[in-house]
C-alpha cells in the first residue's frame, strides 16, 4: 500500500530530526454490513477507510500523526510538523528495512475482497427472522445485522520492522423485541470470528433466532429486582464481561504505567481468589480478538494474567513496556490509523473449574442468577465498576423464583476477584467491541458460570 | 487529471454526475478536519497528535432502493468505485417509497465568524495549558496521578451536495480541555473530572478544570453507599443531560416509524408532569448543537417537543414525515458512514417556577456521577438502573457523600414524578443541552 522507499525516507526523515523510535501504520480497511428490520433488508452500507498513521517517540513522549495522502511530501511535512518542538542532533540511525513474512494463523476463506455474498447473509437474517416471530406471537419486531470486514496493514519502524498483515472479520446478531399489553422487552444474539462469511455453517439462524425471542419472552415477564448485597452468579460467555472491565483493563500497561491502576504495584501478589486462574490469548485460531500481530509488528502470544490467584503478567506495549520495564507481550492494539497504539486485550477468560452450577444456585439463600450479562463501564483508578444484567432470576432458598429486569452489578475489581468461591465448567467464549484509549478493537471475554460471594445488585424492587 | 488537482465542489459534481447518468438520485457528505489533541504526564508533554482527515460518504436512490457506501480514498478510481458500491448496495435494498432527495437547490453556508472563529494563538500556550492542569492538579493534597488530562484544538468542516443542486457547507471550531484526577486517602480512593469547552481557546480557562477537577474528587473520596430506600433525587447538569440522552430515542420519528418508539401512539396526549416542557432549540448560539439547516439542508427551528406534558410532535426528516403525512422538522441526521436518520440538535428544558432554597428543602440525593447510562438503560421500555455517586443533601447542605449505590426505575414513569423544577438554567459542561434542575420524587436507591 505504501512504497517501502517512501516508507524509509520518512523514517529516516524522523530519525535526523532527533527522534528515538519512528513508524508508520498503513491501513486500509473495507467494510460491508447488512441491516435487517423483521423481514425487510432496511440498510446495505459498506465502505473504504484508508491513512496512515506516524508514530515518533523522543524520550517518554508520544507524537502522532495521520493523514490520507500517501504522498511523501505530505508525511515529510506530518513529520516536521510533530517534531517540530523537540527538534534535536541525531541520537540513532535507521535499521534497513527486513520484510518479514507473518504465518497467517486465522485463515480465512469466504472474505469480503472476494464477495460480499449479501444474498446469502440476507438469507441468513430472514431466517433468523422467522425462527424468531414463531417463537411467540409477542415477538413483535426483528434487528438483524451481518458486519463483514477486511483490514489490511502495513508496519514499518527504525528497528529495521517491515511487516503486513490481512484481517478478516465477520460478525453477525439479531436482537428480537416482544411486546404485550404496552409493555416491551428485548433480547439478543450474536457471534463472530477472525474468518470470513465461511462462519455461516456454523451459526444456525433457527437457534439464532430461537435465542433471541426466549430471552425477551422472559425478560417480558421479568418482575422488578431485589436490590441490595448478595451472592451472585454469572453466567458462562458474556459474563465474562465483568472480568475484561473491571480486572482487565487494569492489567494494561496504559493504566499501569500511569499508576491509574490498583494493580500497579502488585505483581506477584495474591489479587485473586486461589481458584481464579485468568488469560488473555491472541493465539485462539479464529476466535474475534485473536490476531497474527499487534499493531505495532509483534507476534502475538497466550499471556497468562493470574495463576491461581497470584498476579503473573500485564499486558504490555512498547510504550508501556519502556515505561514499566516489563516486557512487550503482543498486545499493542488500535482501532485504526487514526490512533496510536496502546496495550489492549484480545481473548482475555477466566479458565474453567470443576463446580456446578446447581451446587451453586443451591448453596444462596437470597441471591441473584445473572445468566446474561450486557455492557457496563470501569473506573480505571479504583477499580469500581457497573454491568447490566440483561437476563436474570432472582435465587431464594437455593431455588430459582423468577425472572427479574433492571438489575445492574456494582463492585470494584479487586473485591470481586477475591469474592469468587466456585467456577464452573461449561465454558464459553462470547465476542465484543472494547473502547479504550486507543479507539474499539475486537476482543473476546469468556469465562465458565462463576459465584461471586458479594456484590450490590441495583434493581427498582 | 488528479483529484489533488480539482477542488472538493468538482470531486462533488463528478461524483453526482455519476449516479445521475446510472438514473439516480444522490446525495454526498464530504467531511474533514484538523485536530490538535495534546496530553501531559509527570509534568512533561506525553502526547502531540496532529491529523487531517478527509471522507465522502454517498448515499443514492434508484427506482426507490436507497444505498449508501463510504470512502476515505478520494483518488479517480476510488470515487467511482463510490459509486458502483452504492448503486450495487441499493439493489438489495427494499424500497423505501418515502425517502426522497428533497428538490432543494439552496445555497447555504454557516456564518464562519459565529462558528469557526480565528485568533491569534501559538502551540506553545496550548501546550503550556495542558502542562498547566497536569502539574498543578497533580501538585494538589491527596491527588496520586492526573492519568486523563488533555487540551484540543477541532476544526471541522461538512459539505453536503445533491443531485437536485443543494450545496450546504458548515464549518466549526471546538477548543476543549479536561482532567480526570486519581485521589487517594489511606484506603480511600476517587477518580473524578470535568471537561470544558469554547470556540476560542482564549475561552479556556486552566483553573477552573483544574478547580472542579480537585473539588469532584476530594468531595466523593470518603462517599459511602447509604441504606436502600426511595428517594427524591437531583440529578447534576452533566447526570440530567445524559439521563435525558439516553432516552432520546422517545422523540424519534425514525423509531416510531421502525415501531420500537413507545411514544408513537402517544402524539397529543399528556406524557409527563404538566410543569414539564421540553424543546428542540438548534437556534441558540450559544450551544454547540447550533445548526441552520440539517443534514437534507431543510432549515431548521425551535420545535416544542413536549409543552406543559403533553407531546406535540416527534422528530423527522423528509422520510419520516412523509410516512407519517407531515413535514419534516429539520432534524435529519447523516454523516458519511450512515443512513438518513433523525437526531435532536440542541436540547433545551423551560425553567420552572421553583428557587433554590424551594428546589433543595428538606432531604435529598444530589447525583452527581452515573455509570452504565447506556448498557443500564432500555430506551424501548424505559427501565434504567445506573450505578451512582453524590450527596445526600438537607436544605441544600451536602451532609455526606455517596458512593457504591445504585439509581434505578422507569424514565417515562418518572417524568410523571417531578417534584419540582428550578427557576434557572444551566448549560452542561459540552453546552449541548440548556436545563433547569429537576427534582424527581421517589426514586428507587439501592446502597
Amino acid at each position: 500500500m505504501l512504497n517501502s522507499q517512501i516508507a524509509e525516507s520518512v523514517i529516516d526523515h524522523a530519525l535526523s530530526l532527533g527522534a528515538d523510535f519512528a513508524e508508520l501504520f498503513v491501513e486500509k480497511n473495507e467494510t460491508n454490513v447488512v441491516s435487517t428490520l423483521s423481514d425487510e433488508v432496511q440498510s446495505v452500507e459498506s465502505g473504504i477507510n484508508f491513512g496512515i498513521g506516524l508514530r515518533l517517540v523522543y524520550g517518554s513522549k508520544v507524537l502522532y500523526g495521520y493523514t490520507n495522502k500517501t504522498d511523501q511530501e505530505e508525511l515529510l511535512r506530518i513529520t516536521s510538523v510533530l517534531a517540530a518542538k523537540d527538534l534535536r542532533d541525531p541520537v540513532s540511525t535507521a535499521k534497513s528495512f527486513d520484510f518479514n513474512q507473518i504465518t497467517d494463523i486465522h485463515p480465512a476463506r469466504k472474505i469480503l475482497s472476494v464477495d460480499a455474498e449479501i444474498e446469502s447473509k440476507v438469507a441468513y437474517l430472514m431466517a433468523a427472522d422467522r425462527a424468531a416471530r414463531a417463537a411467540g406471537k409477542q415477538i413483535s419486531k426483528t434487528r438483524g445485522s451481518c458486519m463483514q470486514r477486511e483490514q489490511r496493514v502495513e508496519i514499518f519502524n527504525s528497528d529495521g520492522l517491515y511487516t503486513n498483515d490481512k484481517r478478516n472479520y465477520i460478525r453477525a446478531n439479531l436482537t428480537a423485541i416482544a411486546s404485550d399489553n404496552g409493555e416491551q422487552a428485548t433480547g439478543s444474539w450474536n457471534d463472530g470470528g477472525l474468518l470470513g462469511w465461511e462462519i455461516e455453517s456454523a451459526i444456525d439462524p433457527q437457534k439464532t433466532g430461537e435465542e433471541a425471542a426466549r430471552q425477551a419472552l422472559v425478560n417480558l415477564t421479568a418482575k422488578p429486582c431485589p436490590s441490595g448485597r448478595m451472592p451472585v452468579i454469572i453466567g458462562n460467555g458474556f459474563g465474562g464481561v465483568i472480568f475484561h472491565e473491571a480486572c482487565g483493563h487494569l492489567l494494561e500497561t496504559t493504566s499501569v504505567a500511569k499508576k491509574a491502576s490498583v494493580f500497579h504495584d502488585q505483581m506477584g501478589e495474591m489479587i485473586a481468589s486461589s481458584i481464579v486462574s485468568a488469560v488473555d490469548d491472541g493465539t485462539m485460531a479464529n476466535e474475534w480478538g485473536s490476531i497474527n500481530i499487534d499493531d505495532e509488528g509483534m507476534a502475538t502470544q497466550r499471556t497468562q494474567l493470574i495463576k491461581d490467584g497470584q498476579l503473573t503478567n500485564f499486558l504490555v506495549d512498547r510504550i508501556g513496556s519502556q515505561q514499566t520495564g516489563f516486557a512487550r507481550t503482543g498486545s499493542g492494539r488500535r482501532e485504526s490509523y487514526k490512533f496510536a497504539p496502546a496495550s489492549r486485550m484480545r481473548n482475555t477468560f477466566i479458565e474453567p473449574g470443576n463446580d456446578k452450577i446447581d451446587d451453586m444456585i443451591a448453596s444462596i439463600d437470597r441471591g441473584i442468577y445473572a445468566s446474561h450479562m450486557g455492557g457496563g463501564s470501569v473506573q480505571p483508578g479504583t477499580g469500581e465498576f457497573n454491568f447490566a444484567v440483561t437476563e436474570g432470576y432472582y435465587i431464594e432458598n437455593g431455588k430459582i423464583q423468577y425472572p427479574v429486569k433492571s438489575a445492574t452489578l456494582i463492585s470494584t475489581g479487586p473485591k470481586v476477584l477475591k469474592e469468587i468461591s466456585m467456577i464452573g465448567q461449561n465454558f464459553s467464549l462470547a465476542c465484543g467491541m472494547c473502547g479504550s484509549i486507543s479507539g474499539s478493537v475486537p476482543t473476546t471475554v469468556g469465562q465458565a458460570t462463576l459465584k461471586v460471594d458479594d456484590i450490590l445488585v441495583g434493581g427498582n424492587a | 487529471m488528479k483529484t489533488s488537482e480539482i477542488t472538493t465542489e468538482q470531486m462533488a459534481e463528478q461524483v453526482l454526475d455519476q449516479v445521475m447518468s446510472a438514473g439516480a438520485t444522490g446525495d454526498l457528505i464530504i467531511d474533514e478536519g484538523e485536530t490538535l489533541s495534546l496530553k501531559a504526564r509527570d509534568g512533561e508533554l506525553e502526547e502531540y497528535k496532529v491529523s487531517s482527515s478527509r471522507i465522502f460518504g454517498l448515499r443514492v436512490i434508484k427506482n426507490g432502493h436507497i444505498g449508501t457506501a463510504y470512502s476515505e480514498a478520494v483518488d479517480a478510481d476510488a470515487l467511482s468505485s463510490l459509486v458502483v458500491q452504492a448503486l450495487n448496495n441499493a439493489s438489495f435494498v427494499k424500497v423505501e417509497a418515502h425517502e426522497n432527495i428533497l428538490p432543494n437547490a439552496d445555497h447555504l453556508k454557516t456564518d464562519d465568524d459565529l462558528l469557526c472563529p480565528q485568533e491569534q494563538v501559538s502551540i506553545e500556550q496550548k501546550i503550556e495549558m495542558a502542562l498547566e492542569i497536569e502539574s498543578k492538579l497533580t501538585a494538589k493534597d491527596k491527588v496520586k496521578s492526573v492519568p486523563y488530562n488533555g487540551v484540543q484544538d477541532i476544526t471541522s468542516q461538512r459539505h453536503i451536495f445533491s443531485s437536485a443542486g443543494l450545496s450546504a457547507l458548515t464549518r466549526s471550531r471546538m477548543c476543549a480541555s479536561y482532567a480526570y484526577a486519581l485521589v487517594e486517602d489511606g484506603e480511600n480512593s476517587a477518580m473524578q473530572g470535568t471537561s470544558q469547552v469554547s470556540r476560542l481557546f482564549s475561552g479556556l480557562n486552566a483553573s477552573t478544570v483544574i478547580d472542579k477537577t480537585y473539588e469532584k474528587c476530594i468531595g466523593l473520596l470518603n462517599g459511602k453507599p447509604i441504606p436502600g430506600k426511595h428517594y427524591d433525587v437531583i440529578f447534576d447538569k452533566e447526570c440530567q443531560t445524559s439521563v435525558f440522552g439516553v432516552f432520546s430515542m422517545m422523540f424519534s420519528g425514525k423509531a416510531a416509524k421502525d415501531g420500537i418508539n413507545p411514544m408513537r401512539e402517544k402524539l397529543g396526549s399528556v406524557i409527563t408532569d404538566s410543569r414539564l416542557t421540553i424543546y428542540d432549540h438548534p437556534l441558540n448560539a450559544d450551544g454547540f448543537g447550533y445548526h441552520l439547516f440539517d443534514a437534507e439542508g431543510s432549515a431548521t427551528e425551535k420545535s416544542g417537543l413536549v409543552v406543559n406534558g403533553c407531546l406535540q410532535t416527534l422528530i423527522h426528516n423528509s422520510a419520516t414525515a412523509s410516512y407519517f403525512d407531515t413535514t419534516t422538522t429539520g432534524h435529519a441526521s447523516r454523516g458519511p458512514r450512515s443512513s438518513l436518520g433523525v437526531n435532536l440538535h440542541q436540547v433545551e428544558i423551560a425553567k420552572g417556577s421553583e428557587d433554590l432554597s424551594t428546589l433543595h428543602s428538606g432531604e435529598y440525593l444530589e447525583v452527581s456521577d452515573l455509570t452504565g447510562l447506556h448498557s443500564g438503560a432500555n430506551a424501548i421500555s424505559g427501565n434504567f438502573s445506573f450505578g451512582a455517586s453524590g450527596y445526600l443533601c438537607k436544605d441544600g447542605e451536602r451532609i455526606q457523600a455517596v458512593r457504591g449505590i445504585t439509581v434505578a426505575g422507569n424514565f417515562y414513569a418518572m417524568l410523571n414524578k417531578i417534584s419540582l423544577i428550578g427557576n434557572q438554567q444551566h448549560w452542561n459542561e459540552s453546552r449541548s443541552a440548556l436545563m433547569p434542575s429537576i427534582r424527581f420524587s421517589d426514586v428507587a436507591i439501592s446502597g
